[in-house]
C-alpha cells in the first residue's frame, strides 16, 4: 500500500499569522494593479464590442492592420496574436465603436472584414463576436448577481448541514477565494470573459468542496473529542487526517485541468488557467483560511458544550450519543443556528 | 444474496437505459439541398453540438424602441418571432433554434451557416405583406413555351441546376447566371436568392436533358385558378429560372408569379405550389389595423380583420370586381394562403379556413398582424464561428479529455490498486452514464462543456478518493475488511453529499444567469455531478460487496 502524508501531525494553524500576511499581500499587490490600471480586462461580452479572430495568408505586419483600421474608421483597436503567426484577434471596443453598436451590434465587424479584405485580399473570419453595449452592462450585473447567490446558497446549506459558525467560516473563505481569484486574474492579465466567470464559479464550488470535507470531519471529531483537547487542536487533527484526501484529489484535479491547460486551445485557455490557480487556492483557503475564521468565530460566540453534540448529531451523526437538549441561549446568532 | 442481486440489476438496468439513448440512431432531419428543403433521415448519436463546435451564427435580436415606443412588447415579440421563423425556414439550416429570450429579445441560432451577411439582412427586414388576386386568365400556360426557351438558352434544366456548385460551373451559361443571380439578389424585388450553387452537396449527375422543356413538364396546374404545383426534383431550377432577368421581361403584363410558404405531398415526393398573381396589390399591409381568430358556429375557425378607412374603400371596391376569386394572401413574397373571395368586403372581413384548426387560425392571425404592424428589431449580440474552427476545438477538446481521462486512470490505479480497478469500472460507469443523461436533456455539448466535464470527472475521483481514504483509516484502526469497507462508505457519505449538493446549487445558478456555452458548462457540471453521486455512492459500493461476496473471509484488501 503506498501512502502518502499519512499520519501527519503537522501544526496548520500555528502559521495562520504567516499564511494571512502572504495572502493579504497577494491581494493588496492585485489591489495594486487594480489602482494603478484600472478595472479587470474585461471581454467583449462585458463591455460590448466587437472581436474578430481572422487568418491571414501571409504573416501580416500589425502595424500595416492598425493602419488600414484607422484609415477606415476603426480606431484604437486591440490587435493580438493568437495561437499562430497567421492568426490574430482584433478588438475594437472605446467608447465610440461601443455606441454605435447600439443601432445593431453587427456594423462595425462588417466594416473590419471590408477593410481587411480590401487591404489583405484572402482573410478568412474564423469567428466574430459583437456586442451591443446593453447586453454588455446586463452581462455584467447577471455574473455578479450569480456570484452572490451561489455564496448565498451555500451559506444557507451550510447553516443547515452543519450550522451557522462553519457556514459563514466557509462563506467567508470563499470570498477570500474571490478576491485573491482577482488578483491573480489582474496580475497575469487574463481577460475576464463569462467562461472565466465560469471558472471563478466552479473554483469557488470547488473551494467549497474541500472546506466542507475538512469542516465535516472537524463535525466528526466534535463529536468525540479527546480529552482536553481545544477546537485549535481539533481542527489541526481533522485537516492532518483528510490530508492524503486532499492531496490525492488536488493531484488528480490538477492533472485534468493541466490536460485542458495545455490540449484543449485557446479559447478555453483563460478556463483553465484560472482552475489550475484555483486548485492552490482551495487547498490554501480551506486550511489556513477557514480553519483560523472558523477559531475566531468560535471565540466570539462559543457555543455550550452540549450544543456542538446536539448539532453534530443532526448534521449528519450516525454515533448513538444522546443529544444534550439545548439550554436557553442569550444571543440572536444561536438561535438562527437552531432553524 | 438477495439484495446485491437487486444492485447489480440496477446498475445493469441503467447502464442498458444510457446505452440504448446514446446509440446512434435514425434522426429526421429538415436540411436544404439544391436549394430545395428536403426532408432527411441521417444517423447520428443524439448528443448535439454547439455552435462554437460545429461553427455557425448566433444572433440575439432586439425590439428597437430608438424611433418610437413598442406598448405591447410580448404581442409584438410574439409576431416578430412568427416572422423571423418563417424567414428562417427559408434560409434552410438543418435545426436553427429561434426563441425568446426575457421580454424583448429574440434569440436565432443558426448551425452551419457561412453566409451570415444574408442570414442578417433576411432576419431583420421588415415585413412585407400584400393581398393580391390570383390570375384565372391561364397567363402562365400561354407563356410556357416562351419560357422554356429562356431557360434553355440559360442552360437551365432541371439536371444541371443540381450540379450546378460542381463541374457545370464552369461553363459560360452557368457563369453568367452566376453573376446575373449576385446582382438580382440586391434587386427591389427584395427576394432573397436562394444559393443553389453552394448548397448542392451530394448532387445526383444526371445529364439527360428533359424532353419538352423545363417549364412545359415539370408545372403542373393546381386546384384553384392561378396556382401552379412543381415537383421537388425540378424545384432548384425553377426557381433559378425565375430569377433570370429575361424571363422576367417576359412575364405576362401586370402579372408576378410568387412562391407558396410551404410544400405539399408526402417526404421524397414533394411538390412546391406556385402561384402566379395580379401584380397590382388590392391593398398592403399598413392597411390592415387588427386581425384575430375566432370559431364560428357554421364556418368553424375563421380569422378576422379590420381595416384603415382608406384600406376599407379599396378593399371594397376590387373585392366587389372579384367576387369568386381567390385572394392570395403574401407575407415577404411568399404566398401564405389563397381564400376564395364570398362577397365584397369592406372594413371587417373574415377569412374562412375551410376545417383548419385553431392554431392555423392563430397562425395565420400573427401572420396578418406581422405584415401590419411590423416591429422593427436591431441586433443586440451577434457571432460567427467557423467550421473548422469548431471542428478544432472539437479535437482538441477530445484529446485534453481523454489525456485527463489517462492520468486519473493511471494515478487511481497506481495508487490504490485493486481498489482503484474498481474505481475506475466506475468512472467507466459514471461517463457513459453522464452522456446518456445529457442525451436525455437534449443538452447542447459546447467547448465549456467539455471543461465542465473534465471538472466533473475530478469531482468523481474525489468521491472515491474520500472513501477509499476513509477505508484505509478504519483499516488503520483494527476493523476487518467487511467492517472498514461498510465503515468507510457511511463515514464518507456526507461530505460527499455536501459537496455535491453545494456545487450544484452553484451550478443551478450558472444555469440560471448564464447563457449560451456557460449553460452548457452548468448543464454538464450538474449532470456530471449527480451521476458521480450515483457511481460513488451506489456502483462502487456494489463492486466492493461483490467482490467481498466472491472472496469470503478475505483478510486483506488490496486499497
Amino acid at each position: 500500500m503506498i501512502r502518502i502524508f499519512h499520519n501527519t501531525t503537522f501544526h496548520f494553524l500555528k502559521h495562520w499569522r504567516t499564511a494571512a500576511i502572504a495572502t493579504a499581500l497577494f491581494i493588496a499587490a492585485g489591489l495594486v494593479t487594480y489602482a494603478t490600471s484600472g478595472g479587470p480586462n474585461y471581454s467583449i461580452e462585458f463591455t460590448g464590442g466587437t472581436l474578430m479572430q481572422v487568418q491571414f495568408k501571409q504573416k501580416p505586419d500589425v502595424a500595416v492592420i492598425r493602419s488600414t483600421l484607422d484609415e477606415g474608421g476603426v480606431s484604437g483597436a486591440e490587435i493580438q496574436q493568437f495561437g499562430t503567426e497567421f492568426d490574430y484577434t482584433i478588438r475594437a471596443r472605446d467608447a465610440k465603436q461601443v455606441e454605435s453598436q447600439a443601432a445593431g451590434a453587427e456594423g462595425v465587424s462588417k466594416t473590419i472584414e471590408k477593410l481587411l479584405k480590401a487591404k489583405f485580399g484572402d482573410v478568412t473570419v474564423g469567428r466574430t463576436e459583437a456586442v451591443g453595449p446593453k447586453v454588455g452592462s446586463e452581462l455584467r450585473s447577471g455574473a455578479i448577481k450569480a456570484m452572490l447567490l451561489a455564496s448565498l446558497f451555500t451559506l444557507i446549506y451550510l447553516a443547515i448541514r452543519f450550522d451557522w459558525r462553519f457556514g459563514l467560516a466557509a462563506v467567508l473563505s470563499t470570498s477570500h477565494d474571490i478576491l485573491v481569484t482577482m488578483a491573480f486574474i489582474k496580475l497575469l492579465n487574463i481577460e475576464v470573459s463569462l467562461t472565466v466567470v465560469a471558472a471563478i464559479l466552479t473554483l469557488l464550488g470547488y473551494s467549497a468542496n474541500d472546506t466542507i470535507i475538512i469542516f465535516d470531519r472537524v463535525r466528526e471529531n466534535l463529536r468525540k473529542p479527546r480529552k482536553g483537547e481545544t477546537l485549535g487542536q481539533i481542527l489541526d487533527r481533522s485537516i492532518n487526517e483528510t490530508l492524503p484526501r486532499s492531496i490525492m484529489t488536488h493531484a488528480t484535479t490538477l492533472a485534468a485541468t493541466l490536460a485542458l491547460l495545455i490540449f484543449a486551445g485557446e479559447v478555453i485557455r483563460p478556463f483553465a488557467w484560472v482552475m489550475a490557480f484555483g486548485v492552490f487556492v482551495a487547498t490554501f483557503s480551506s486550511i489556513y483560511v477557514a480553519g483560523p475564521l472558523l477559531m475566531f468565530i468560535e471565540s466570539r460566540y462559543p457555543r455550550e458544550a452540549g450544543e456542538a453534540q446536539s448539532r453534530a448529531m443532526r448534521a449528519g451523526g450516525t454515533e448513538p450519543t444522546p443529544p444534550t437538549p439545548p439550554t436557553n441561549r442569550p444571543r440572536g446568532g444561536d438561535r438562527l443556528a437552531t432553524r | 444474496m438477495a439484495n446485491l442481486k437487486y444492485r447489480l440489476l440496477l446498475i445493469v438496468g441503467l447502464l442498458a437505459v444510457s446505452a440504448w439513448s446514446l446509440f446512434p440512431r435514425n434522426v429526421v432531419e429538415r436540411v436544404k439541398r439544391n436549394g430545395v428543403f428536403v426532408y432527411d433521415t441521417v444517423q447520428r448519436v443524439p448528443l448535439k453540438r454547439g455552435l462554437d463546435l460545429q461553427g455557425g451564427m448566433h444572433l440575439e435580436l432586439e425590439i428597437d424602441e430608438s424611433k418610437q415606443a413598442v406598448a405591447d412588447k410580448s404581442e409584438a415579440l410574439d409576431r416578430a418571432l412568427k416572422v423571423v421563423r418563417q424567414r428562417i425556414d427559408e434560409f434552410g439550416v438543418a435545426e436553427p433554434l429561434v426563441q425568446k429570450a426575457g421580454d424583448n429579445r429574440i434569440i436565432v441560432e443558426l448551425p452551419g451557416i457561412d453566409d451570415p451577411e444574408r442570414a442578417l439582412e433576411l432576419v431583420q427586414k421588415s415585413a412585407f405583406l400584400e393581398f393580391q388576386i390570383t390570375d384565372k386568365t391561364q397567363a402562365l400556360e400561354r407563356v410556357i413555351p416562351r419560357f422554356d426557351e429562356i431557360a434553355r438558352t440559360a442552360g437551365i434544366t432541371a439536371a444541371n441546376a443540381k450540379t450546378a456548385g460542381g463541374d457545370t460551373a464552369k461553363s459560360v451559361g452557368v457563369t453568367s447566371l452566376l453573376t446575373q443571380k449576385a446582382d438580382s439578389g440586391k434587386d427591389s424585388t427584395g427576394k432573397a436568392v436562394a444559393s443553389t450553387t453552394s448548397d448542392s452537396a451530394g448532387a445526383k449527375p444526371a445529364d439527360k436533358p428533359v424532353a419538352g422543356g423545363l417549364f412545359a413538364s415539370n408545372v403542373q396546374p393546381g386546384q384553384m385558378p392561378g396556382q401552379y404545383f412543381v415537383p421537388e426534383a425540378a424545384f432548384a431550377a425553377i426557381d433559378q429560372a425565375l430569377q433570370l432577368p429575361a424571363l422576367l421581361d417576359a412575364m405576362p403584363p401586370g402579372k408576378v408569379m410568387r412562391w407558396g410558404v410551404d410544400s405539399i405531398g408526402e417526404p421524397g415526393a414533394r411538390a412546391y405550389a406556385l402561384y402566379v398573381l395580379d401584380a397590382r396589390a388590392i391593398i398592403q399591409g399598413d392597411a390592415l389595423t387588427d386581425a384575430r381568430p375566432s370559431t364560428d358556429p357554421v364556418e368553424g375557425n375563421v380569422v378576422q380583420f379590420t381595416l384603415n378607412n382608406e384600406g376599407a374603400r379599396r378593399f371594397k371596391s376590387e373585392t366587389g370586381k372579384h367576387v369568386g376569386d381567390n385572394m392570395a394572401i403574401v407575407l415577404d413574397q411568399r404566398v401564405v394562403t389563397a381564400p376564395v373571395l364570398n362577397s365584397a368586403i369592406g372594413r371587417n372581413g373574415q377569412i374562412t379556413l375551410g376545417g383548419g384548426s385553431l392554431q392555423q387560425a392563430q397562425d395565420l392571425a400573427l401572420v396578418l398582424r406581422a405584415g401590419a404592424l411590423p416591429v422593427p428589431l436591431k441586433v443586440a449580440q451577434y457571432g460567427t464561428i467557423g467550421a473548422s474552427l469548431g471542428a478544432d476545438s472539437v479535437s482538441k477538446g477530445v484529446l485534453a479529455l481523454s489525456l485527463a481521462m489517462g492520468l486519473v486512470v493511471v494515478i487511481l490505479i497506481g495508487y490504490y490498486r485493486f481498489a482503484g480497478m474498481l474505481a475506475v469500472g466506475a468512472l467507466v460507469l459514471y461517463l457513459v452514464y453522464t452522456m446518456a443523461m445529457l442525451a436525455g436533456f437534449h443538452a447542447v455539448l459546447t467547448l465549456p462543456g467539455l471543461a465542465g466535464f473534465v471538472l466533473s470527472v475530478g469531482i468523481a475521483v474525489d468521491a472515491n478518493v474520500l472513501i477509499f481514504e476513509r477505508i484505509r483509516e478504519e483499516l488503520d484502526h483494527g476493523k476487518s475488511v467487511r467492517l472498514a469497507i461498510d465503515e468507510g462508505f457511511r463515514h464518507a457519505l456526507s461530505a460527499i453529499v455536501d459537496t455535491s449538493a453545494t456545487t450544484i446549487l452553484s451550478g443551478m445558478v450558472l444555469y440560471q444567469y448564464g447563457t449560451g456555452p456557460v449553460r452548457g458548462f452548468a448543464v454538464t457540471l450538474v449532470a456530471g455531478l449527480v451521476a458521480s453521486l450515483f457511481t460513488a455512492i451506489f456502483v462502487s459500493k456494489t463492486f466492493f460487496l461483490v467482490w467481498l461476496n466472491r472472496s469470503r473471509g478475505v483478510q486483506t484488501l488490496s486499497i
